[in-house]
C-alpha cells in the first residue's frame, strides 16, 4: 500500500465538483445532526450521561489489560474461543485458520470497522472464502469495490441512482429505479439465499463487558442477528479498546450510542452474545493493531474512548463538504484524523489539517473526547515530525517573517486592500492563492484598524496600567 | 498464541494512564423512571412498532389473522396461540425462514425504549426471531421496566442468556438516499400484544 500522503484537500476538490452530491451529502449530515440534538434536548440528564461514559472509559482504559483477563475467563467459562491478534496480519490469519478447520467457504458478515482495518476480505478471497456483506450500505460499497465514507452509514454520499446502477450490474435490477424501496426489497431478496447457505457469520462488537465476559452489536437492520444466528460458526472480530466492566455500565452507552449517532433512541437491535447458540461455536478475535502504542500517547490516549458513533463526521463542516472517501482512510471525519496518523504519521499526515477548529465535534461526543485539540496537537506534532506539507511549510515561514515586522505587515495589509478593490479576478484568484479556491476573499475594507487607531486613540492618554493582584 | 496475548497486555501495562487517576464512577441510575404501558407504546410506535389491541370476543390467532390477512404459515411458541405451523417443526436455523408470522412471549419490556428482550429461552431456535417476515410478540404490563439503567440493573436475563436481543421494533434502514424502509433484513413488522 502506498505511503504517499493522502491528498486530501484534492480529493475534497473533487466531491465538490457535483453539485447535487455534495448538496445531498451535507443536508443529510446536518439533519442526523440536528436529530441528535433534539434528542439530547428530551434528556435532561444528557451531559450527566456524557460525563459518566467519558469516566468509565477512561477508568476502563487504565485497567484494560486486567479487564481484558477478566474478559477472557468469563468468556471462557461460557464457551467462547478468545483469540489475540497483534495486528492486522495476525487477526487474518486467525480468522482463516478457524475457517479452514471447519471448511467453510461462505462467510456472511456484519459491518465492522476493524476487519476494514484489517484489510480482511482480500486474505479471505485469496482463500477461497466468499464474504459477503449483509448491511446494506456496507454492500452497496463492497459491490463498489469501495471503503464505507462514513462508520454509521457506509454508503451515505451515494444518491438513489448510484445504487441503482450498482445493483443492476450485480444483482441485474432496472438501472432506472428511482424508489429506494425497491432497491432495498432487492437486497433483501438477493441476501436471503446467501444468509441460507452460509457456512459462517461474522460479526464486529460494539461494547465488551468484562463482568459477564459478554459482547453487544447494535444494528438497525438485524443483520448481525442473521448473521449470528443462522450459521453455526460465529466469529466476532474486537478492538481490545471496547470493554466496560459492569453490565449495568451497559444502560449509559446504549442511551447515547444511536442517538448521538442517527438521532434515534436506540438501535432497532441491540443483541448480548454470552456464549454460542445450542450446536453451534463462537470465536473472539481481540484485536490490538495499535491501540496498546495509542494507550501511551499522552496527548492521544483518549481517542480510545470512541464509541463509534460519527457525531463527529456529522456535525463537521469539512467532512460534510469533502466526503468520508476524500480522507483515503478507513476511518474519516474529525475522529478519523486524529486516530488515522496512530496507524501511519506520514500517510495521513494532512489529515489533522481538514478541520476549521470550530470544536463543534468536540461538542457532540458522547464520550467527551477532546478532539479538536487533538487535531491542534496532532499539527505541532507533525511539524516537529516534519510531516508539513511543503507548501503549508514555506507560507507559514512566510507568514512568521512578516508578522515579525510590524512596519512591512501593515504595508503588506494595505498593499492586500488595494490589490482586493482593484485587481481582475484572474489575478486574485489562480493556484497561487488556495484561499480564493472554492470560496470568496474576504472583502476589502475602506480603513484598517490600525490606521482608525492612530486616527481616533493615538493622541489619547494611554490608561493607567491596572495594578497587578499578587 | 500466547505470545500475542502476553505481548498485548504487557505494553497496555507499560503505557497506560495511572489507574489511581480514574476511579470507576458507582452505576448510575439516571432519567426518567415512569414504567408504564403508555410510555412503552409511544416509544415502540417511534421505531416503528406497533400494538396489536384486541378486539372483543376475539382469541389470539384471529386477531393476528387480522394484522396479517395474507399470512399462511404462522409459528407460534406460545400457548396462547395455535399458529398454523407446529413449532416441533423448526429443527434448524434455516427451518424459520418460510415462517410469516412467528409468535413470541418476551419475559420484559423497556419504556423509554419500546424494546422487548428475547433470549433462547423463549425461542425454539434462536433464527426464529429473525428469518419470519413478520413478529407478533407477548409481553406482560407488569414486566416494563423504566429505562436502560433499570432494564440492565433489574433483569437477570443480561448475566444469564447466551443470546439475548433487545428489538425495538422492526428490522430498519435508512443507507439508501436517507430514506427511512422498514423491513431491510429482518421482520417487516413487530407488534406487540398485552397480556
Amino acid at each position: 500500500m502506498s505511503n504517499k500522503p493522502v491528498n486530501h484537500a484534492k480529493a475534497a476538490e473533487h466531491f465538490l465538483e457535483d453539485a447535487p452530491h455534495l448538496q445531498f451529502h451535507d443536508e443529510r449530515l446536518w439533519d442526523m445532526r440536528q436529530k441528535r440534538d433534539a434528542q439530547m434536548h428530551i434528556l435532561p440528564e444528557w451531559q450527566e450521561l456524557r460525563e459518566e461514559a467519558s469516566r468509565i472509559k477512561e477508568h476502563t482504559l487504565s485497567r484494560l489489560p486486567e479487564y481484558l483477563e477478566q474478559f477472557e475467563t468469563n468468556a471462557k467459562k461460557n464457551g467462547i474461543h478468545v483469540h489475540w491478534a497483534r495486528d492486522g496480519a495476525e487477526h487474518n490469519r486467525i480468522v482463516g485458520e478457524i475457517l479452514k478447520a471447519h471448511n467453510a467457504r461462505n462467510l456472511i458478515k456484519s459491518k465492522s470497522m476493524v476487519t476494514e482495518e484489517c484489510d480482511m476480505r482480500p486474505y479471505l478471497a485469496k482463500q477461497g472464502v466468499t464474504v459477503t456483506e449483509t448491511d446494506l450500505g456496507e454492500r452497496i460499497q463492497q459491490l463498489d469495490d469501495q471503503l464505507p465514507s462514513h462508520i454509521v452509514v457506509p454508503a451515505v454520499h451515494k444518491l438513489t441512482a448510484d445504487v441503482a446502477k450498482i445493483f443492476a450490474k450485480d444483482y441485474h435490477t432496472d438501472p432506472n429505479i428511482r424508489d429506494p424501496h425497491l432497491l432495498a426489497e432487492a437486497q433483501r431478496q438477493a441476501a436471503r439465499p446467501v444468509i441460507l447457505h452460509a457456512d459462517a457469520g461474522m460479526t464486529g462488537g460494539n461494547f465488551v463487558v468484562a463482568e459477564t465476559g459478554t459482547f453487544v452489536v447494535c444494528t438497525n437492520e438485524g443483520n448481525a442477528d442473521l448473521s449470528a444466528t443462522v450459521p453455526n460458526l460465529h466469529i466476532a472480530t474486537i478492538g481490545i479498546e471496547r470493554l466496560v466492566p459492569r453490565m449495568a455500565d451497559m444502560g449509559v452507552f446504549i442511551r447515547l450510542l444511536s442517538r448521538s449517532a442517527l438521532g434515534s433512541p436506540i438501535t432497532q437491535y441491540t443483541t448480548h452474545f454470552r456464549g454460542p447458540q445450542k450446536g453451534g461455536e463462537m470465536h473472539v478475535v481481540l484485536v490490538d493493531n495499535g491501540r496498546s502504542a495509542r494507550l501511551g500517547m499522552e496527548d492521544f490516549w483518549t481517542s480510545l474512548k470512541c464509541i463509534r458513533c460519527g457525531a463527529c463526521m456529522n456535525t463537521c463542516p469539512v467532512y460534510r463538504r469533502s466526503g468520508g472517501l476524500s480522507y483515503g482512510a478507513v476511518y474519516s471525519g474529525p475522529i478519523g484524523a486524529i486516530i488515522d496518523p496512530t496507524f501511519n504519521e506520514r500517510k495521513y499526515s494532512t489529515l489533522p489539517y481538514a478541520s476549521t477548529l470550530n470544536g463543534s465535534c468536540t461538542n457532540v461526543c458522547p464520550v467527551k473526547i477532546n478532539i479538536h485539540e487533538q487535531l491542534y496537537k496532532w499539527r505541532r506534532v507533525l511539524v516537529q515530525h516534519h510531516e508539513m506539507p511543503f507548501v503549508k511549510r514555506e507560507i507559514m515561514h512566510m507568514a512568521g517573517k512578516l508578522m515579525g515586522q510590524p512596519k512591512m505587515y501593515r504595508a503588506a495589509i494595505k498593499a492586500t486592500e488595494v490589490s482586493l478593490s482593484t485587481m481582475p479576478r484572474f489575478v486574485l484568484y489562480n493556484w497561487l492563492n488556495p484561499w480564493g479556491k472554492h470560496r470568496e476573499n474576504p472583502h476589502p475594507v475602506k480603513q484598517t484598524f490600525n490606521d482608525w487607531y492612530r486616527k481616533n486613540r493615538e493622541t489619547a492618554k494611554p490608561a493607567a496600567a491596572p495594578e497587578t493582584k499578587k | 498464541m500466547t505470545a500475542a496475548r502476553d505481548e498485548i497486555l504487557q505494553a497496555l501495562r507499560n503505557n497506560r494512564p495511572t489507574p489511581e487517576n480514574h476511579p470507576l464512577p458507582p452505576v448510575a441510575t439516571l432519567g426518567d423512571l415512569d414504567a408504564s404501558r403508555e410510555r412503552f407504546i409511544t416509544s415502540l410506535k417511534i421505531l416503528g412498532g406497533d400494538v396489536l389491541e384486541p378486539v372483543e370476543g376475539e382469541t389470539l390467532d384471529q386477531a393476528i389473522l387480522r394484522r396479517h390477512p395474507d399470512a399462511k404459515v404462522i409459528c407460534s411458541n406460545v400457548p396462547e396461540a395455535k399458529g398454523t405451523l407446529p413449532v416441533e417443526k423448526v429443527k434448524t436455523p434455516q427451518d424459520a425462514a418460510t415462517i410469516d408470522v412467528t409468535v413470541v412471549r418476551s419475559p420484559f419490556g423497556i419504556a423509554e425504549m419500546g424494546s422487548i428482550f428475547l433470549s433462547e429461552a423463549e425461542l425454539p431456535i434462536n433464527s426464529f426471531a429473525h428469518l419470519g417476515q413478520h413478529i407478533v410478540v407477548l409481553l406482560s404490563v407488569d414486566q416494563l421496566t423504566a429505562n436502560m439503567h433499570t432494564a440492565y440493573q433489574e433483569r437477570p436475563e443480561f448475566k444469564t442468556a447466551n443470546y439475548g436481543v433487545l428489538m425495538s421494533g422492526p428490522s430498519a434502514t435508512a443507507d439508501i438516499q436517507g430514506v427511512l424502509i422498514r423491513g431491510a433484513q429482518g421482520v417487516r413488522s413487530l407488534s406487540v400484544w398485552f397480556t
